[in-house]
């Protein structure tokens, strides 16, 4: 068994569904988890959110079927993760917050899960479903998503050794500091843009002079 | 003998030719005819009504016509022509190959009694009341003139309220008349809505006014400008109604043009309230997705100039923009699309009035100075008809149209969403769903669905408990094996 997939690893994992707060403290101060697992389960989880795009009953989907593109959706999903660990990387490590970059990945990889054991059977009870039953694949959804919430919520706190109106406060935070990442990457690539636009004019000026 | 072999040959040659006419003239149409689909994409359908040759003043024999503005058609069938530059209504033949009439003058009274030659000017609009009375917007003489068989009836002229300004000038464009002869006028700069005369003449007050739209963004900014800056904005005014038709149980088409796209008709019940239907995609406004482009002339929302109702309430819109002609079934689907504008014979110029007899469309160019007329199809009819069946109730003769219609153009909803009810009603669910899918209809889809659900169910009962009580029992004693096993094992392990 590697260092990434062993046994241990598997059981704090699955773990995360009915003890969040203890494993979360075994992934921070124990070493029990693992990055590869965490990008592993949103690369399942991007999988499970185009499945419900596809093939979630008629009544239900609403989606375009031409609009959908399961690559967009995955690098989406990873961007939005990678972003949301950054910023939250940085706010906390400026606000005595005790959990490492490779923790926070993890943390928040983990805290999917429940959105991914969620998307399955909402995607397969939908195609039983008719008009005014649909409220019971929103319900599953919306299960979903509280619990990876709370997850994320929860493992945060344990990982930074918070409060939790400390956490809640970092989280609204993050989000503005996603947005300053998104602002500056794009000034990044604009600023890049006029550069080689100066140099490939200076290029053809010359080619053209010459 | 070489007769003989000849005969079936010449034949053959024959009808190759004819059919090979029929084909050619489908495939040369001038423009493209498209319907949007539930998701506002466009499909491209057979053409529904195809040119059918145009009339001008010199085939009618009265010399050419001067932008004309209006043309309505009785309910003989002959067409009226509202002959604008010429100062004359011209009426042709329900065939329109002569014109029966052209009226120029009528005989008037004036104040001391005396009769005298009266003329027009510019002639705006026409129309014919059910009883065979025409009605002459006679726009530049501030009146509307009222003639039975070239003589005069009544003159509506100058009106009196109080809700009128005291200097109003009234300039009627466009008419509708109902079964009272109550007379719905579309008069110019009058943004209040439509005018409504009484059978004597008396003007008795605004109808179907459309609410001015002001959106929230623009709400935001008058909260920030200050007095002056407000004086210099645009006024929010409403929308003007462009043009009146009258359906057989006396309410009120009329159209406008719509700065937003999405509803450009309505239909006024007697208290003047707008109760059109509108379909899936809740769209009335002509082209749906008009592409945003300060360059290009034709784009934008459609310029509907006006409106016609036919028969089982399916109704026409005129567009002025790209010459398009939509037109919508009662519950507000739209059924086709068809035209364009052009130079070529069969595509407009500049559209301005529209009108319909018996399986003719009738379209009035100002520009070329013509009428111009399209015939139906084989699909086209089959989409009017099956319409007017599902319009009288008919839902099983409707079903064979649609089926018909779906062999020449398998994409269209409609047709798939009439099939799917029928099966639905037959019982058979699953081709229910399949159509039904089809034509992306969630509610019935979900009916079918259920009954399906429910038919499957009732069948393989049995068999779901069976497998449920085994799987049960079959946990049960597992559970037990495990544990008896366990225990044995802590046995041993203590030993």
């Amino acid at each position: 068994m590697s260092k990434y997939f062993n046994k241990e690893i598997f059981f704090y994992f699955r773990r995360v569904l009915t003890n969040p707060i203890d494993s979360f403290y075994e992934i921070r101060h124990r070493e029990k988890g693992s990055v590869p697992l965490a990008f592993l389960t949103i690369l399942v989880f991007s999988i499970c959110f185009t499945m419900n795009r596809i093939f979630a009953g008629f009544i239900v989907n609403l989606v375009d079927p031409r609009t959908i593109n399961g690559i967009d959706d995955l690098t989406r999903v990873i961007l939005l993760y990678v972003l949301f660990c950054i910023g939250n990387w940085s706010v906390t490590c400026l606000s005595e917050g005790e959990g490492r970059f490779k923790d926070i990945l993890t943390v928040t990889g983990y805290a999917l899960i429940p959105l991914i054991i969620t998307y399955i059977p909402a995607i397969l009870l939908s195609n039983v479903l008719g008009q005014n039953e649909d409220i019971f694949y929103s319900i599953i959804l919306g299960v979903g998503f509280a619990w990876s919430g709370i997850l994320i919520l929860l493992g945060i706190m344990t990982i930074h050794n918070y409060t939790m109106l400390k956490t809640i406060a970092t989280l609204a935070i993050t989000i503005v500091a996603m947005l300053i990442v998104i602002f500056l990457a794009m000034l990044l690539f604009d600023m890049l843009n006029q550069v080689y636009g100066l140099f490939y004019g200076i290029y053809s000026e010359l080619t053209l002079r010459s | 003998m070489i007769k003989k072999r000849l005969l079936p040959l010449l034949l053959a040659v024959l009808l190759t030719l004819l059919l090979g006419a029929e084909t050619l003239a489908a495939v040369d149409i001038p423009y493209d005819s498209y319907i949007y689909n539930y998701r506002g994409y466009i499909e491209f359908t057979p053409a529904p009504y195809i040119p059918d040759g145009n009339v001008g003043g010199i085939e009618l024999g009265v010399g050419s016509f001067n932008f004309p503005r209006g043309m309505c058609v009785g309910p003989d069938g002959r067409v009226y022509v509202a002959d604008t530059g010429n100062n004359r209504v011209v009426v042709t033949n329900p065939a329109m190959t002569e014109a029966e009439m052209v009226i120029t003058e009528f005989t008037n009274t004036d104040a001391d009694g005396v009769r005298f030659q009266d003329t027009f000017n510019k002639p705006w609009g026409v129309t014919v009341s059910e009883r065979g009375q025409l009605y002459i917007a006679d726009s530049d003489n501030l009146r509307i003139v009222v003639l039975e068989e070239g003589e005069l009836v009544k003159i509506i002229q100058n009106p009196q309220s109080e809700m009128l300004e005291p200097d109003f000038a009234f300039k009627p464009l466009e008419m509708g008349v109902d079964y009272a002869d109550r007379v719905y006028v579309v008069a110019q700069g009058m943004f209040e809505g439509i005018m409504v005369f009484n059978a004597e003449g008396d003007f008795t007050g605004f109808y179907g006014t459309i609410p001015v739209q002001v959106s929230l963004w623009q709400q935001f900014w008058r909260l920030f400008s200050s007095q002056e800056q407000r004086a210099r904005q645009q006024l929010f005014i409403p929308t003007e109604f462009t043009g009146v038709s009258v359906d057989k149980e006396g309410f009120i088409y009329a159209s406008c043009i719509d700065p937003q796209g999405t509803q450009a008709a309505f239909r006024l019940n007697p208290k003047g309230e707008d109760v059109i239907k509108k379909g899936e995609n809740g769209n009335l406004g002509g082209d749906t997705d008009p592409v945003p482009d300060t360059y290009n002339v034709y784009s934008g929302p459609s310029y509907i100039v006006d409106i016609v109702v036919r028969d089982k309430g399916v109704y026409s819109l005129l567009d002025r923009k790209r010459g398009r002609v939509f037109t919508y079934d009662n519950e507000g689907n739209m059924l086709y699309i068809f035209g364009g504008l052009g130079t070529q014979s069969g595509t407009f110029r500049l559209p301005s009035s529209i009108a319909y007899s018996g399986d003719k469309i009738l379209v009035l160019d100002t520009d070329r100075q013509e009428i111009m007329a399209f015939k139906e199809t084989e699909y086209g009819r089959l989409i009017n008809e099956a319409v007017g069946l599902r319009y009288d109730g008919d839902e099983k003769e409707a079903v064979e149209k649609w089926r018909q219609v779906l062999t020449l153009n398998e994409n269209l909803e409609l047709a798939n969403i009439g099939i799917g009810k029928a099966y639905l009603t037959e019982g058979n669910n699953e081709e229910a769903m399949r159509h039904l899918k089809l034509g992306m209809n969630r509610t019935y889809y979900s009916i079918a669905f259920k009954r399906y659900r429910n038919d499957i169910l009732k069948e393989n009962l049995g068999n779901i408990l069976t497998a449920a009580a085994v799987l049960l029992v079959g946990l049960y004693v597992w559970r037990k094996i495990r544990r008896r096993g366990r225990r044995k094992g802590e046995v041993m392990g203590d030993e």
